[in-house]
């Protein structure tokens, strides 16, 4: 490596301010020949950014290389999409818009879901479900009432007025996110067979580069340089970085988008989202191999005194950038005309491979867009391979604690922690079933919408980020199979796989051995359930005054069901319904916040884990079960997560019919098992004229998967009832239930 | 039959009023905001939900003066059927075809459930094979829900035997429970909750199958 020169306090600043690092701006200087000028570092800023290059990841995100033949588009294009057959295909995409949310929590996060609607549309599908991941911090801390309930407004208005249905999520409480919340949006589209799919890559020499949307004002510039920096105390004069949104905007650019695409006039299409107009037209352009022109005093603007640079970095919300056949430019600005919104001619397509940036017909920059794109820099960042550090955490101190805690107080008590309670406070402020499509909402563990087909689409997203700080590989690993279980027991399989990575700093090598571990983890996972990775989002620098937060890979899984027909509900239905614990102890665990944060239950218990999945066997297990639940009429079932057995069985009790559990069973079982989580189990129910049958093939099952089943007890009316041990009425457990949220 | 479905910037749940009219085997035309129609070409209007214009300036505010809105009122005035649902129903009740205001829900929050319905008066063409006193489950989706008229207008809509459709557990403040209303001539309804959204077991009901 030669030796760089040290540069001048000027230069030192001058990099500062526009984010570059040192060896960066070395870089720059060689592969353009000479020293950065003018606009071209606002152009290096942008695109060289973490936000835009993914430099610290990109050498790792190749380990999600796995695809089948259902895939038609994947990294690369704004969402991926995949083939479901019978003429549908599916695009979605995951992604994070965590520093603006804790910025600015409405309009950062109701853009968050602007642009994740932006990358489906723009591949040519119709929007049809958002699902949304959010981590908060201690709700006591700072802000943090007036963050959820901006966050959950923002989502809310933005999604209800845009049209498209909220049908999942998740929402995790730990201090770790008390200085960074994490706000992830995941959109879903379908595009039928009479629809045509969009791509991004800009091509035909003297074809028009055309802007259509929302006007471009001074919000949002350099917000994507501001995503790729750690917070410092500082965040309040940030929020100009922060974008504002309008949903009624983004409604009508998604009808006249789907218009133009229907009537064949367009050529190539790409959303204007981090880094706004720069990103878009260098993408496009080095995509396809060409150059472009771009004027920028043609650029519709709400404010004139805007300069080049702002232009080129605004991130104003509702735009795209469109390449079309000149002839078809009439017909384009009448579809948007129509849609009172406005389409103008900003450049051309040109052979010759570099872009071309004019202001009021002076040259401000020709420059080969390979440069910002291919030649950003990848970073090697140091990090450790992944020994799973659960062997040396620290065992359980005492276990026996746990059987002080009576199970009666379990289950009363766990709903007074944020992370137990009920989500309905957040999901009813969501539309859930515009476009007529849903069939299993918010409320349920796993959203299912109807296909055109008459098949169903189900949805769920993944990570448990308690699981993460336990084991980074099989955190990785449990973001996929965990959702894919979740599916399997309502008897659908995992089809592909989105993620949004949440990190903190790659330059420490504990975080990026994590990021590492966990990328891990869910390709093979991925691989092993054959639902590829098919999009993402990488989000570093979820750091604030050097604290991190947990490392948060969610995913975001779709699956398919042959029907809608007779889903297993979540909750026992009827008297009598034979319940059924159905175990695969590969890993054993007690991570659970319930027993670990709830400072009403008085548990000293340490976290404890040991064991590791081998993937192919958990995919093998959890396709079986698929299967299983479909062939043997499944009233009801539920994947044991976080809180163990006793939770799951609350969860399970709070509709009209309670749990009746066996005395006998319930005097002899260890409590560890009761309050641990094994990884993995779930909980099915039967009714009582298919218990014989059930048996039968459940025994089978279980002899060609290595897992012990046990029958621990029945659905009755009105309670949850262990003999000789507690009583309590389902009434009650529904209203303790809801009461979590009193405290906002 | 020939449903003329009225589109507006902001109109999102077109798609799924025009499913339902298929549903039933009538045709769907659709109506643009910024086009008169001729009230001859179709049999019924329905006016779906969403967020026309964005719901700038007050929900159904400007959707109330549109060219399309212009022969909405004179179809209306011929007597033809009309429904307003949810987002339709605001712009009826600004457009001054339907008595009373919607204005924000109690708790000011958007609110997404399912309701529990009772029939008051279901001489109506739309859900003419109701029952008085009958019951019916159907989604609700709206953050201006809150049904609103003064006191002298509430006598004459149960003078009138105005009252469609009543919350059993009112979900947002509405005055007297109210979930819909009809006018006078009982041609022109308009309710919050969606049928559309409730047109068979999979969606977790179908009382919408009553509407049409």
């Amino acid at each position: 490596m030669k030796t760089e020169k040290t540069l001048s306090p000027e230069l030192q600043k001058k990099c500062q301010r526009y984010r570059i690092s040192s060896s960066e701006y070395h870089k720059i200087s060689d592969l353009l020949g000479h020293e950065p000028q003018g606009i071209e570092w606002a152009l290096f800023s942008a695109l060289w950014s973490e936000h835009c290059s993914y430099k610290s990841s990109k050498i790792h995100l190749r380990k999600f290389a796995y695809k089948n033949l259902s895939v038609l588009e994947s990294e690369g294009e704004n969402a991926g999409v995949v083939d479901l057959g019978f003429g549908e295909k599916i695009a979605f995409k995951m992604e994070s818009h965590n520093h603006p949310s804790f910025i600015e929590p409405f309009q950062g996060a109701a853009t968050g879901v602007g642009g994740i609607l932006r990358d489906i549309f723009t591949m040519g599908a119709r929007p049809i479900a958002l699902a949304d991941y959010l981590c908060f911090g201690d709700i006591e801390a700072p802000r943090m009432k007036s963050l959820v309930q901006g966050v959950v407004s923002g989502i809310s208005s933005y999604g209800n007025c845009v049209g498209v249905p909220t049908v999942t999520g998740q929402t995790v409480f730990h201090s770790s996110y008390n200085n960074n919340i994490l706000v992830n949006a995941m959109a879903v589209g379908l595009i039928t067979e009479d629809m045509k799919m969009a791509r991004s890559k800009a091509s035909g020499v003297g074809n028009w580069v055309v802007y259509v949307g929302a006007r471009t004002g001074k919000d949002g510039v350099h917000g994507a340089s501001m995503a790729s920096e750690s917070f410092d105390s500082n965040n309040e004069a940030k929020k100009p970085n922060v974008q504002i949104g309008d949903p009624f905007f983004e409604k009508l650019l998604i009808e006249s988008c789907l218009e133009i695409l229907d009537q064949d006039l367009v050529v190539a299409m790409q959303d204007m989202g981090a880094a706004g107009l720069t990103s878009s037209s260098f993408e496009m352009a080095s995509k396809g191999q060409v150059g472009i022109t771009l004027h920028l005093d043609q650029v519709p603007m709400r404010d004139s005194t805007m300069t080049p640079e702002e232009i080129l970095l605004s991130e104003s919300q509702e735009r795209m950038l469109l390449i079309c056949k000149p002839e078809n430019f009439d017909k384009i600005q009448k579809v948007f005309a129509k849609w009172d919104l406005e389409a103008q001619k900003v450049g051309e397509v040109k052979s010759e491979r570099t872009v071309d940036i004019f202001w009021k017909n002076e040259k401000l920059v020709s420059i080969d867009p390979d440069l910002l794109v291919e030649n950003a820099p990848r970073y090697d960042r140091e990090f450790q391979k992944w020994n799973s550090p659960n062997k040396t955490n620290l065992k359980a101190s005492t276990l026996s604690d746990l059987s002080k805690n009576h199970p009666l107080d379990f289950i009363t008590k766990a709903p007074q922690s944020m992370n137990f309670c009920s989500r309905e406070w957040i999901y009813k402020q969501y539309d859930q079933r515009v476009g007529a499509r849903t069939c299993k909402d918010a409320k349920s563990s796993v959203a299912f919408l109807q296909l055109p087909s008459n098949r169903g689409l189900s949805i769920t997203l993944g990570c448990r980020p308690s699981v993460m700080r336990m084991d980074a590989f099989i955190g990785g690993q449990d973001s996929v199979f965990f959702p894919a279980l979740q599916m399997a027991v309502k008897g659908a399989q995992a089809v592909a796989v989105t993620d949004c990575l949440n990190f903190g700093n790659p330059e420490k090598i504990n975080i990026m051995s994590e990021f590492v571990a966990s990328v891990e983890g869910i390709a093979e996972a991925a691989k092993a359930i054959d639902a590829p990775v098919i999009s993402g989002n990488v989000s570093f620098y979820n750091e604030t005054q050097n604290q991190n937060i947990t490392s948060t890979p969610a995913t975001g899984v779709v699956g398919l069901r042959k029907d809608l027909e007779n889903i297993p509900a979540d909750q026992f239905t009827t008297q009598g319904q034979v319940v059924y614990w159905l175990r695969a102890p590969w890993v054993i665990g007690l991570h659970s916040e319930l027993l670990t944060e709830n400072k009403q239950m008085n548990i000293e218990a340490k976290p404890h884990f040991e064991g590791r999945l081998d993937s192919e066997v958990v995919a093998a297990w959890i396709r079986d079960l698929s299967l299983f639940v479909n062939e043997n009429d499944i009233a009801v079932s539920k994947v044991v997560g976080d809180g163990g057995l006793f939770e799951s069985l609350r969860r399970m009790s709070l509709g009209d019919f309670g749990f009746h559990g066996h005395q006998k069973f319930f005097e002899t079982v260890n409590f560890e098992k009761i309050y641990s989580e094994t990884f993995y189990e779930v909980i099915l129910a039967v009714d009582i004229s298919k218990q014989f049958d059930f048996q039968k093939s459940i025994e089978e099952f279980c002899q060609r998967h290595q897992s012990q089943v046990y029958e621990i007890g029945w659905a009755q009316e009105g309670k949850f009832e262990i003999p000789g041990l507690m009583e309590v009425k389902t009434e009650e457990l529904i209203e303790r239930h809801q009461k979590g949220w009193g405290v906002l | 039959m020939k449903i003329g479905i009225t589109r507006f910037p902001g109109t999102n749940c077109d798609y799924d009023v025009e499913k339902m009219v298929q549903h039933f085997s009538h045709t769907p035309v659709w109506l643009w905001h910024q086009d008169k129609f001729d009230i001859q070409s179709v049999d019924a209007v329905i006016i779906p939900g969403g967020f026309s214009y964005g719901d700038y300036l007050r929900c159904g505010a400007l959707a109330s003066r549109s060219p399309v809105m212009s022969s909405v009122r004179e179809f209306a005035e011929k007597g033809k059927p009309v429904l307003g649902i949810c987002n339709g129903f605001q712009i009826l009740c600004e457009s001054g075809l339907l008595p009373g205001a919607l204005t924000r829900n109690e708790g000011l929050k958007f609110i997404d459930d399912w309701s529990s319905l009772e029939v008051d008066n279901p001489n109506s063409f739309f859900g003419s094979r109701l029952q008085k006193g009958q019951t019916l489950n159907l989604p609700i989706a709206h953050g201006e829900g809150r049904y609103w008229i003064p006191a002298e207008g509430l006598k004459k809509l149960h003078d009138h035997q105005q009252i469609w459709l009543k919350y059993k557990k009112n979900p947002n403040g509405s005055m007297n429970d109210i979930a819909g209303v009809m006018n006078e001539k009982k041609n022109v309804v308009g309710l919050m909750p969606h049928p559309e959204r409730a047109l068979a077991l999979w969606m977790g009901g179908q009382d919408g199958m009553e509407f049409l």
